[in-house]
């Protein structure tokens, strides 16, 4: 039992509240390329739409297109998804000019230490040190998806959805609709803060013009879909800082040029609507100079400079503020480390204000500082990395007055896991002088949800092909425990006798500028954690993980990277090492074994990674094969029958005599991938090390460290059995060059997340087509049109996965869904044969990603989202008509009475032990072969893995083959009769038999 | 594999340590002593086994006990309350509609979910819900006669 058939999909159809009875669904559809850099929008040109692609939809379907903007709106939420999905629609590819690869990893390129754009070079007197700090242009809305509405009507506008800049939206609505600004009524859902703009505004413009175009409220759902917004819209900032630093390592010289204009990226619909100019949107025309950025430090020789950017744009929500204050104090922490200063002290020795050298000190002295960082390693897991960072802001009032200004320091702890890449905020230390009069209290308490604010969008989960759903990993947000401090209330130089005007201006301190350390301060932990520097935010787990897997396999770091890295690195370099070496020395196709190691104790990893590892396991179904009959979870031993002989699954629990116990990562991972023994000896590809290439790393790291900490158990399989030639395993190298890709998985960009990450789980881990893809003659899955296209396994067959589903009643992407939660769908039949573990292991997995299984697979079936009114009724008529045999086959008849019918029929007596699919829609019953049929009688279908799905007993004792081949015969004739009988039934019926009698013993 | 499975049988709850895929019928003989349901074919076939489940007619041989876990289960046993036997129980006396009563624990059950679902069924429904339910001693009429009985039909004689 695993509870998961309680679990129920998102209510998303639910109605938003803001929608009233009239209201309509809408769902966009962006070009299929589309990006803004450096202000520049490019995409693909919308050439056609054919409206006849969607008329056949039930229901009333509106296609709203503006230049290349295109939303589909309906009665519900899956309507719309489902027409957007028929809607056929005709780009003009970018041409060859406009169509260089995408910049959308750009973002990565900025994070890791290996960006090009660091230029670090000796200057005479001393150091000289530039940098690069990124901003994008949307940061995500947040972690749940939800509802954004819009009301266009009788010349106002009327919405309703989240947003962190209210006056950007206002100010892209206005020249999205021509409407004025008081005819515009944002109902924003209250935002804690904000780091800068989110998709939440893209959305609301989409449900905008949707609205307009229908003349009804129209709600669109805020999901991951939106993500694409984030990686085409790029950057919205790039800040190049450089300094020079004496012999003392003091900074002689400070630069700090803002290279765009901020954060005023508007939304996707202007762009695509044409209402922009899609050329230049920052041209000189609308913009004046604006002083540069505030520095609290005193340098000797010090510019800064901005473009001249209109400031009303980013009046309101100060996040140029936060994207100077994430520049300035990333780069002190760099220029500290890389001249061996304490960042802290290099602040003080620049800073000249009393009141922020106070609070300065009294924050250090508070949190414990001291440098270099000693980070307490205790009860630390060898993939968990601790580190600590500090950053400094100091703000003039809004009257421009520095003395009256705002102070705030912060320290804080983090511990980064570097396989999963979760980094969770363990203590934050914030000193906040506010000048005079401010209730410390209620400072506190608002210092604690801002901050909170600031930290949730910078370490969100985001969507990812690897990322394993709300039950994978830590959950960064929910360990976070602010421990806020309003430190110093350093003495008031200036006792607050004024206006009340005065007074009101004091007791709400809080611009959003205080938090400008916020982001600084996390990055700079991260780099004393790892050794890495993330140059933008936000340090969300995918994009810590790809940053931290590309440092790791490189050589040649700065002097100041991994110092804490040493012990962890050194674990994973040692095996490396010997398998670099041993591959330069060794001639094809001989591999080479790798040393094996001591087993890992069972503490070195961390818990979050061994969960991480567990979900990887189970959907890799790794106990499935690696379990013998009646045997010990993954102590191998379990008999395959090949059309080459007979191949027994191995020992994968962490003993070291008979199991994996020492092998080493490398050699781990080089199974996993090339299908090579740590011994060196090729495995056969019954182990589907083809499919499980495409893991991740990560998710490979994590997998290790699974079967590591799982008991050991000594338990020898039997020697396999394999004829002449197979059982030269040293063949299989030749095998791997024809047929082998050891690639991992790259998504596809231009496919949903979801997609991808389906891919990801079906074409790797899950290796679906491992089973369901037929397989040539020497045994290698056949692609193209074959790919899913069915095949036989251990005696049952594996029904197409593709456009050949024999199913009478076509499969949906919910139907889908449901068979692999809850191993049944009442459209199609259950789960059993060696399908039905695979469903007890996708029950240990997030619901997203077994949603994201059932969306591959769904789109390799070309399947519906949702299972259509004329699926149910053709349904039913398939069972009516079955109600009766018509087939005059008295024999069979009788054996259907007796032994079937009192579960398979409905006589109206209500019964718990009734079959819930009917026999008419099952599928078995309708392919080219009879062997899934012959297998569930002669063995039951049984719900030892899936509960909740039927129990069937086995009637291989009480049929004679004979009896087998005769009800067979009639179930076939009776339930699928347009289907031509079968031939050869009763050679099949003996062969399973006998088949059956061999591995059971 | 052994597992410690809470049930609850008969309105009491009970905990055993069983290996999940057991027959509950099994359990129910041999751990619980409630000896009412009667092993027969031990396929499903022949619904001497029954019980209710839920209210609901299941059959227990082919039942694995893990599968009512969270379910009310009823036997035989269980049918009486302190102000008497089931009325569908006492129609079977009535009608004497026995032989070597093999059967009756699955008529009787039977008989009980049909009325749980429908207070008054036709004659026609009752002889379909006790389509399945085999009767190695040639009992039918006078079972049926006890159902129809207890199904409030009181116009005793034809019953086919
Ligand atoms: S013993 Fe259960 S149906 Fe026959
Ligand atoms: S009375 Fe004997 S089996 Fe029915």
């Amino acid at each position: 039992m695993n509870g998961s058939a309680s679990r129920r999909p998102t209510g998303i159809d639910r109605r938003p509240g803001s929608l009233g009875g009239e209201g309509r669904f809408g769902v966009v559809i962006r070009p299929p390329v589309y990006r803004l850099r450096d202000g520049t929008f490019v995409c693909s040109r919308l050439l056609g739409v054919d409206r006849n692609s969607v008329a056949a939809l039930p229901g009333r379907i509106e296609v709203v297109i503006e230049g290349n903007f295109v939303g589909v709106v309906a009665t519900s939420l899956q309507a719309a998804r489902e027409a957007a999905r028929r809607l056929h629609l005709e780009w003009q590819p970018l041409t060859a000019t406009g169509d260089s690869p995408p910049r959308g990893r750009a973002l990565e390129a900025e994070s890791s230490r290996h960006s090009g754009n660091t230029v670090e070079t000796a200057a005479p007197q001393g150091r000289y040190l530039t940098r690069h700090y990124g901003w994008p242009s949307r940061m995500r809305w947040g972690d749940e998806p939800g509802w954004v509405v819009a009301d266009h009507a009788h010349d106002r506008l009327d919405v309703w959805g989240p947003t962190a800049t209210p006056t950007l939206l206002k100010r892209d609505l206005m020249a999205l609709t021509g409407l004025p600004q008081e005819t515009i009524d944002l109902h924003c859902t209250a935002q804690a803060s904000g780091i800068g703009r989110h998709c939440g505004d893209d959305a609301a413009a989409d449900a905008t013009l949707m609205s307009r175009a229908v003349g009804r409220p129209v709600a669109v759902w805020l999901d991951a879909s939106y993500v694409r917004d984030v990686e085409s819209l790029g950057q919205a900032q790039r800040i190049a800082v450089s300094a020079e630093l004496n012999a003392q390592g003091a900074i002689e010289r400070y630069r700090n040029r803002q290279e765009l204009a901020g954060s005023d990226t508007p939304v996707v619909a202007l762009w695509l609507s044409g209402v922009l100019d899609t050329q230049r949107h920052d041209d000189g025309a609308t913009s004046e100079p604006v002083s540069p950025p505030f520095s609290p430090y005193t340098f000797r020789d010090q510019r800064l400079a901005a473009p001249g950017v209109s400031r009303e744009v980013h009046g309101d929500d100060g996040v140029l503020e936060l994207q100077h204050g994430f520049a300035r104090e990333s780069f002190l922490d760099e220029v500290a480390r890389t001249s061996g200063q304490d960042p802290v002290a290099l602040r003080l020795r620049h800073l000249d204000d009393r009141r922020g050298v106070e609070l300065i000190e009294s924050v250090t002295r508070r949190a414990g500082w001291v440098w270099p960082t000693k980070a307490n390693e205790e009860g630390l897991s060898a993939d968990v990395n601790r580190g600590r960072g500090f950053a400094y802001a100091q703000l003039p009032d809004r009257h421009g007055r520095i003395d009256e200004g705002v102070r705030s320091a912060w320290i804080a702890d983090i511990e980064v896991n570097r396989i999963t890449g979760d980094v969770s905020l363990t203590r934050l230390v914030v000193g906040q002088d506010s000048g005079p009069l401010v209730d410390t209290a209620q400072l506190q308490e608002i210092l604690q949800q801002r901050v909170l604010g600031v930290a949730r969008p910078l370490l969100a989960r985001e969507p990812s092909f690897d990322e394993w759903g709300e039950n994978g990993g830590g959950e960064s947000q929910s360990k976070l425990t602010a421990e806020t401090r309003d430190v110093a209330r350093a003495p008031c130089s200036t006792p607050m006798k004024g206006s009340d005007g005065e007074q009101v201006s004091a007791l709400s301190p809080l611009d959003e500028a205080d938090l400008s350390p916020g982001v600084a301060v996390i990055a700079n932990a991260l780099f004393d954690a790892t050794g890495v520097r993330f140059r933008q935010p936000p340090f969300t787990a995918p994009r810590v993980r790809q940053a931290l897997q590309g440092e790791c396999g490189t050589s040649g770091s700065e002097a100041t990277a991994g110092r804490r890295l040493s012990r962890w690195r050194w674990r994973w370099l040692a095996g490396a090492a010997v398998a670099t070496a041993g591959a330069a020395a060794m001639l094809w196709p001989w591999k080479s074994p790798i040393a094996p190691v001591a087993r890992p104790a069972a503490n070195l990893y961390s818990a979050e990674t061994i969960e991480r590892g567990r979900l990887v396991a189970e959907a890799g179904d790794c106990a499935v094969c690696h379990t013998g009959q009646g045997g010990i979870d993954n102590a191998g031993g379990r008999a395959f029958d090949t059309p080459f002989g007979t191949l027994y699954s191995t020992n994968i629990t962490p003993d070291e005599a008979t199991g994996i116990g020492n092998w080493s990562y490398a050699a781990f991972e080089r199974a996993m991938r090339h299908g090579i023994s740590r011994d060196g000896r090729h495995l056969y590809p019954a182990f589907p090390y083809t499919a499980f290439a495409k893991t991740s790393d990560a998710d490979m790291q994590a997998l290790y460290a699974y079967l590591m900490a799982q008991p050991a158990v000594s338990a020898e399989p039997p020697a396999n059995e394999l004829s002449f030639p197979f059982n030269m395993r040293a063949l299989m190298a030749g095998w791997n060059a024809l047929y082998h890709d050891a690639a991992p998985f790259r998504p596809d960009p231009s496919r949903s997340d979801l997609y991808n990450r389906g891919a990801y789980l079906a074409e790797g881990l899950g290796h679906c087509s491992a089973c369901h893809s037929p397989r040539n003659v020497l045994g290698a899955e056949q692609g193209g049109e074959r790919y899913l296209a069915g095949a036989l396994v251990e005696g049952w067959e594996a029904p197409p996965l593709n456009a050949l589903s024999r199913s009478p009643i076509p499969w949906s992407e919910e139907a889908l869904y449901r068979y692999l939660r809850g191993g049944e769908s009442e459209l199609h039949g259950v789960a059993s044969g060696p399908m039905a573990p695979v469903v007890a292991g996708l029950g240990e997995l997030p619901e997203s990603d077994v949603r994201a299984i059932a969306h591959y697979v769904a789109a390799q079936m070309d399947a519906s989202v949702n299972d259509t009114d004329d699926a149910r009724s053709q349904a039913q008529q398939l069972v009516a008509r079955s109600a009766a045999s018509t087939s005059g086959m008295e024999a069979g008849e009788r054996l259907f009475d007796g032994a079937c019918a009192s579960c398979h029929v409905d006589t109206g007596l209500p019964s718990f032990t009734q079959a819930k699919v009917s026999l008419a829609l099952n599928t078995n019953l309708y392919s080219e072969r009879p062997d899934n049929v012959i297998q569930s009688i002669l063995g039951g279908v049984h719900a030892t893995n899936v509960s909740g799905i039927g129990e069937m007993p086995g009637f291989a004792d009480s049929f004679s083959d004979s009896q087998v081949t005769t009800l067979v015969e009639y179930l076939r004739a009776r339930f699928a009769p347009g289907e031509p009988a079968w031939s050869g039934v009763a050679e099949r019926v003996s062969q399973i038999r006998k088949d059956d009698n061999k591995t059971h013993g | 594999m052994t597992r410690t499975l809470t049930l609850t049988v008969n309105r009491q709850s009970h905990r055993i340590a069983v290996a999940p895929e057991t027959t509950l019928l099994h359990v129910l003989r041999n751990d619980l002593a409630l000896n009412g349901p009667k092993y027969g074919c031990g396929l499903g076939e022949c619904g001497a086994c029954t019980v209710l489940v839920d209210g609901l007619a299941a059959r227990a041989c082919v039942l694995p006990v893990a599968a009512v876990v969270g379910h009310e289960v009823t036997t035989l046993e269980g049918l009486a309350t302190a102000e008497g036997l089931d009325p569908v129980q006492v129609a079977f006396i009535e009608e004497q509609a026995a032989q070597c009563g093999y059967c009756l624990n699955g008529m009787i059950m039977s008989v009980r979910a049909l009325l749980n679902h429908d207070p008054h069924p036709s004659k026609q429904a009752i002889r379909a819900a006790l389509e399945h339910n085999l009767c190695r001693c040639g009992t039918h009429v006078e079972i049926l006669k006890a159902a129809y009985r207890a199904a409030g039909h009181d116009d005793e004689g034809e019953c086919v």
